[in-house]
């Protein structure tokens, strides 16, 4: 079965700002959330979210973790 | 349900009939701990392990909370963890032996999970305050219990002929005992529901089959009713018990001589 990447974000109090923490392997998006959850359950979380790295569209950068989905890249670009 | 009681002033049968709900519930939560722990490293990936492993210490945590609150009853909860005999645990029957393989641990987390998770919601809403008061935050632990059961349940329902026929053989097997523990009609069950200590086994059968039915019926399972053949109503559990192995490791035999109060 494929999986996914996705990442995930969360945040210690409420007005803190929601932060990487990490992310996760999952083959769907239910499965994901159990797995951020149980994951990172280092901290006791205000809140935690998760995000298909497919829908992070990067502004400024193109390399790094999210470069695929650059806009106005090229398919196969390095 | 009406206001919490005094448990001295209990009848004997009715403070007997608590004990043994108390130990069937904390004695599912650490069996099944144990049976999750297996899958620490044989998951189908690292995040399902540790999901497991989470899961594992969830369930051990809360037996430990359900197995104090025999101090409620004036009884010494270390003796009930540490020496009893395979033959008077009281777990949900299918936690016996070790699951056969992944299909096994997914039916245990939507089956018996969630037949722990409809009696504990059950004793929660009873006059118990040690159950009023402790098991609400195990119910919020278990709702990831339950998502994860639900995924799984799903992906391997959709999956190979042979991963739809394990999974279908490993529910169908865990349904029926599990119900029956859930869901018991004995006298000593019915005498917790007469002193408001937990809700009636028809509302428990219910609430399952509204929770779990659909999803159960999608992979194979149709028939959700319980087994009662060879019913033990001194444990409150169908007949068997747990291998002597897991007992052991349940028990901490190996770590006996190094117990800390």
């Amino acid at each position: 079965m494929k999986e996914a990447v996705f990442d995930v974000f969360a945040r210690k109090d409420r007005g803190d700002p929601l932060v990487h923490i990490g992310y996760v392997d999952a083959m769907d998006a239910e499965l994901a959330r159990v797995y951020a959850w149980k994951t990172y359950d280092e901290q006791n979380w205000f809140e935690m979210c998760v995000v298909p790295r497919t829908a992070i569209i990067p502004v400024n950068r193109t390399d790094g973790p999210f470069a695929a989905n650059a806009l106005g890249r090229k398919e196969g670009e390095g | 349900m009406s206001d919490a009681f005094q448990v001295p002033d209990l009848p004997e049968d009715v403070r007997a009939a608590l004990r043994r709900h108390i130990l069937a519930l904390a004695d599912t939560k650490r069996l099944l701990g144990l049976r999750y722990s297996d899958w620490l490293l044989g998951a189908p990936s690292i995040e399902t392990g540790i999901a497991a492993s989470s899961m594992s210490q969830d369930e051990w945590g809360h037996a430990r909370l359900l197995y104090a609150m025999l101090k409620d009853l004036g009884e010494d909860p270390s003796p009930v963890e540490h020496d009893r005999p395979a033959a008077e645990y009281a777990n949900a029957p299918s936690l016996d032996e070790p699951f056969s393989d992944w299909a096994g641990f997914v039916a245990a987390m939507v089956v018996v999970d969630g037949a722990l998770t409809l009696a504990l919601e059950g004793f929660s809403q009873g006059r118990f305050d040690p159950a009023r008061s402790r098991v609400p935050k195990m119910l919020a632990e278990e709702e990831f219990h339950r998502d994860m059961g639900l995924a799984w349940l799903r992906r391997l329902g959709q999956g190979s002929d042979e991963a739809r026929a394990r999974l279908q053989q490993a529910v169908r097997a865990a349904v029926p005992s599990s119900l029956a523990w859930l869901a018991p009609r004995d006298r000593a069950f019915g005498l917790l529901v007469a002193a408001g200590l937990t809700a009636p086994a028809e509302t428990l059968l219910d609430g399952f089959r509204e929770a779990y039915g659909e999803v159960l019926r999608s992979v194979g399972a149709e028939a959700l009713e319980p087994d009662f053949e060879g019913w033990d109503e001194i444990r409150g559990r169908g007949p068997g018990q747990p291998a002597e192995e897991l007992v052991e490791r349940a028990r901490g035999d190996r770590n006996r001589a190094l117990l800390l109060d």
